[in-house]
């Protein structure tokens, strides 16, 4: 067993590296650096090639590289050029502010999906398991932005119930504990509802199916047989086994945990992981976009061992 | 110059009836249109500032405006370049004098400017903000303004003295570029350091408004500061900058009345926040003029009778109406018609396709296979246009410039790009054209543009346009210490340079502001939104 941990985590090892480092050299392969920005009546030409030099832009690319790679390993990631403050600092403001709303909506997605799985999964076929389905199906479909715009109009400007966007009122530094989460869940509610709309089709989907698929089997068919009511054997007997897949589908989930969602993140102001990444990545700011990598690349990596330790857990045949 | 003296001349009484005027206090009962104090005025930005350092790093234009509420300058840039070489008042410094031989220019600071914590503002924090901005550890973009400044001297705490190496016109302008920062905090810190240093844990600031709180990313909150030496002192309790990156969230959030203030509202939008009967749309002339850039070094985009064709055969009146909904100009040369330095007599190309192809058939541009598409030395021209591939507007004209050329016969192709990977083409001189735009400085010059590119001293002319005649009239305008004489020679060079047509002039852009009408007292001008913020008030 312990072998085994072991060969995985130099596994694991291996693939985040060699993942930094394809982005690395993808990067520096890009056309333009930093300094291709800075066409601004303001700025001296000439004043290019002296930031291209100070931030040793010009250097051979396995110069760069190596410097990277000999600071990182230390777990030292440089300075964002683009937010003029080090790495970890820009990414310590917009991990927690990630994790947050993704974490409430991811949450909010699976209570979503598990609860139309299970009403789909009582009568199929009935007409309000078409109507869910369709439903279910119309949201998976519908893009992202559409759905915010649409939550935004209604319960922002509409009928002004929730802030269209932000983490915190202007104010909230000034309110106590209590008054600032609260403040916070109320500007949570519109991001997060948009990832769980456009998200709980999958979720349910998938329970559905598996559900679907459980009932058929002897031991559901013997509780019935026993004189169990078909709610109980739906959710006692029938849902253990049917979340089983689900596991992996969260397991994947994951790294959105860490990476965010750009478009969410724009509409919503939302401070987080996908404009810090994007905007890096427009900038061809280096140091912040291999930081960004090297997180995402984890937290897949994280959330496969994650899913299949949750596997080994729940489910004793694929034991090793 | 003859503003800046007569401002001069008028600076004793000026101080004198400001120093004698008592601060009022709040009035109980408002006569109609009298300014109120306190209140909040929230504006919708969409980066947050980087730093509140300038000298660390590029900032954009709007991070400068937030600078300038919280550090001073030696003098503020008068909003006056449409009728003249920008003017200056005083700021930091109160007067301002050059000596015979125009090279040494002197500063009376005002002697009772302090920083936030309670620290005088002196000649030394000037000495210091200058060898920040000269030196080599900092990346600051700006360094090169103060080339030829060679020293600056302090006199006493009050009188500071900048050495130049030759005279020109924008000495004043030079030497004032920059905000002032607090050596006796800064100062500590070694400059080594400086790119690396989060400037908000050392924040002292000397200006109308102090950092209240701020929430990287999302919320800036500046509070009037009781203590400002200057005057007017602001109505305002506090200016709200909030973080929106969507222009469409902003505008939903102006029309909703959750933000007062919208920096540029998109031309689309601007009929909803037009109609709303509680907001104001406010053009702002800019100096933003929009461009399609042919590669004059590539045959046969090199022959002049080729651009000047493709310039007739696009309808850029249909572009200005139907992309920027009529909030724009047709542009006809390259310096913005808002500038004092324009040349007022030159020609707006007409839209004229009959002549265009006329053109391109003595240019040796036919279509000989008569397929619809011209050749060029017997093979299919085809121009490839690159353009940002974020900017929906870019996308939009790209598309009516293909179909206006394909009715003479050119096959134009759109090819949106990323900006960064754009610039680096641009910057390699690998393109056709490309769709752009530029914002002309108020400190009028044409090198860095239209010179012939030199290898030596960079250059912003990444088509390769090439006069020898506009090169000569350049360094003549350029040795000319009086600016008006300097403007003959550059008349002489725009119509040089139409005529050439390096690039196809299409329009000048017009900033639209938008803004809540309980806001009073705001005077939005092309220097900055937030020129006169002291002044603005609320009603409740």
């Amino acid at each position: 067993m312990k072998a085994h941990l072991f060969r995985r985590f130099l596994a694991s090892a291996l693939v985040i590296w060699l993942v930094a480092t394809a982005t690395f050299f993808l990067i520096s392969m890009a056309p333009g650096d930093l300094a291709s920005k800075l066409a601004d009546p303001r700025i001296a030409p000439s004043a290019r090639e002296r930031l291209r030099e100070q931030f040793g832009l010009q250097d051979p690319w396995w110069e760069r590289y190596l410097r990277w790679l000999s600071r990182a390993a230390t777990g030292d990631f440089g300075y964002s050029l683009l937010f003029r403050r080090p790495v970890g600092a820009v990414l310590g403001e917009a991990l927690p502010n990630t994790a947050l709303l993704a974490g409430v909506g991811l949450a909010l997605e699976l209570v979503m999906g598990l609860a139309i799985g299970l009403i789909q999964a009582y009568r199929p076929h009935s007409g309000f398991d078409r109507l869910l389905s369709a439903l279910t199906l119309t949201a998976y479909a519908l893009p992202t932005f559409a759905v915010a715009s649409g939550l935004l109009v209604l319960f922002a400007y509409t009928f002004p119930l929730f802030p269209p966007s932000h983490m915190a009122s202007p104010e909230a530094a000034h309110l106590p504990y209590w008054a600032r989460v609260g403040d916070t869940l109320r500007h949570l509610v519109l991001p997060a509802l948009t990832i769980a709309i456009t998200g709980c089709g999958a979720v349910a989907r998938y329970l559905r199916g598996s559900l679907l698929d459980e009932q058929r089997r002897g031991y559901v068919l013997f509780a019935l047989a026993r004189g169990c009511s078909t709610r109980r054997a739906l959710v006692v007997h029938a849902l253990p086994n049917a979340l089983l897949p689900l596991l992996t589908v969260i397991g994947l989930s994951l790294p959105f945990l860490v990476s965010g969602s750009l478009v969410i993140e724009v509409i919503f102001s939302w401070p987080g992981m996908g404009q810090v990444f994007y905007s890096a990545v427009t900038a061809r700011d280096v140091p912040l976009i291999q930081a960004c990598t090297v997180v995402i690349t984890a937290a897949v990596v994280a959330g496969n061992w994650l899913a299949d330790l949750a596997y080994n857990v729940a489910d004793p045949r694929v034991r090793v | 110059m003859k503003v800046t003296r007569a401002l001069r001349w008028s600076l004793p009484f000026w101080v004198f009836t400001v120093a004698c005027k008592q601060p009022t206090p709040p009035a109980e009962v408002r006569a109609p249109g009298e300014p109120i104090h306190g209140g909040q005025v929230t504006v919708a930005i969409s980066q947050d500032l980087t730093s509140f350092n300038e000298y660390t790093g590029f900032s954009e234009s709007t991070e400068l405006a937030i600078l300038d509420l919280l550090f001073p300058t030696l003098l503020t840039e008068q909003p006056d370049y449409q009728q003249r070489p920008p003017s200056f008042a005083p700021n930091l410094a109160v007067s301002w004098g050059f000596s015979e031989d125009n090279r040494v220019l002197t500063f009376q600071l005002r002697p009772n400017a302090s920083w936030s914590d309670g620290t005088p503002v002196t000649a030394e924090d000037v000495a210091f903000t200058f060898r920040v901005q000269k030196s080599p550890l900092l990346p600051w973009p700006g360094q090169e303004i103060k080339d030829f400044i060679q020293r600056v001297e302090v006199v006493s705490p009050t009188v500071v003295r900048f050495y130049f190496s030759r005279s020109y016109p924008y000495q004043l302008m030079d030497a004032n570029d920059g905000h002032i920062v607090p050596s006796h905090r800064w100062g500590k810190i070694p400059l080594q350091a400086w790119a690396h240093t989060d400037f908000s844990q050392h924040l002292v600031t000397a200006g109308p408004f102090r950092v209240a709180s701020h929430v990287p990313q999302q919320t800036l909150t500046l509070a009037r500061d009781p203590a400002y030496w200057d005057r007017p002192k602001p109505f305002l309790d506090r200016v709200v900058f909030r973080v929106i990156p969507d222009p469409a969230q902003q505008v939903a959030q102006l029309l909703a009345g959750q933000v007062d203030v919208v920096l540029m509202v998109p031309p689309r939008e601007a009929t909803n926040v037009r109609g709303n009967p509680k907001l104001e749309l406010v053009e702002v002339p800019s100096r933003v003029w929009g461009y399609i850039g042919w590669n004059n070094r590539r045959p046969p985009l090199s022959d002049r009778r080729v651009r000047r064709a493709l310039t007739l055969a696009i309808n850029r009146q249909a572009i200005v109406d139907t992309v920027y909904w009529g909030f724009a100009r047709p542009a006809r040369g390259p310096i913005p018609s808002t500038m004092w330095a324009a040349n007022r007599n030159l020609p707006l190309l007409p839209y004229d396709p009959g002549q265009a192809a006329k053109l391109l058939d003595t240019a040796g541009v036919t279509d000989a296979d008569g397929d619809g598409v011209r050749e060029w030395e017997g093979r299919k021209l085809t121009i490839d246009l690159l353009y940002p591939a974020v900017n929906p507007m870019r996308a939009q004209a790209a598309l009516m410039i293909q179909a206006d050329l394909r009715k003479v016969g050119i096959h134009l192709q759109p090819t949106p790009m990323e900006f960064t990977a754009m610039m680096a083409r641009q910057e390699a001189g690998n393109f056709d054209a490309v769709l752009s735009a530029w914002e002309e400085a108020t400190k009028v010059d044409l090198t860095s543009l239209w010179m012939t590119p030199s290898s030596t001293t960079g250059s912003n002319n990444f088509i390769g346009y090439s006069n020898p005649e506009v090169d000569h009239l350049i360094v003549q305008a350029r040795e000319e210490s009086d600016l008006d004489k300097a403007k003959v020679f550059w008349d002489r060079a725009q119509e040089l340079i139409v005529e050439d047509q390096p690039v196809t002039f299409l329009y000048e852009a017009v900033q639209l502001v938008g803004i809540a009408q309980r806001i009073k007292g705001a005077d939005i001008n092309p220097a900055s939104v937030f020129f006169n913020l002291q002044e603005w008030y609320v009603l409740p």
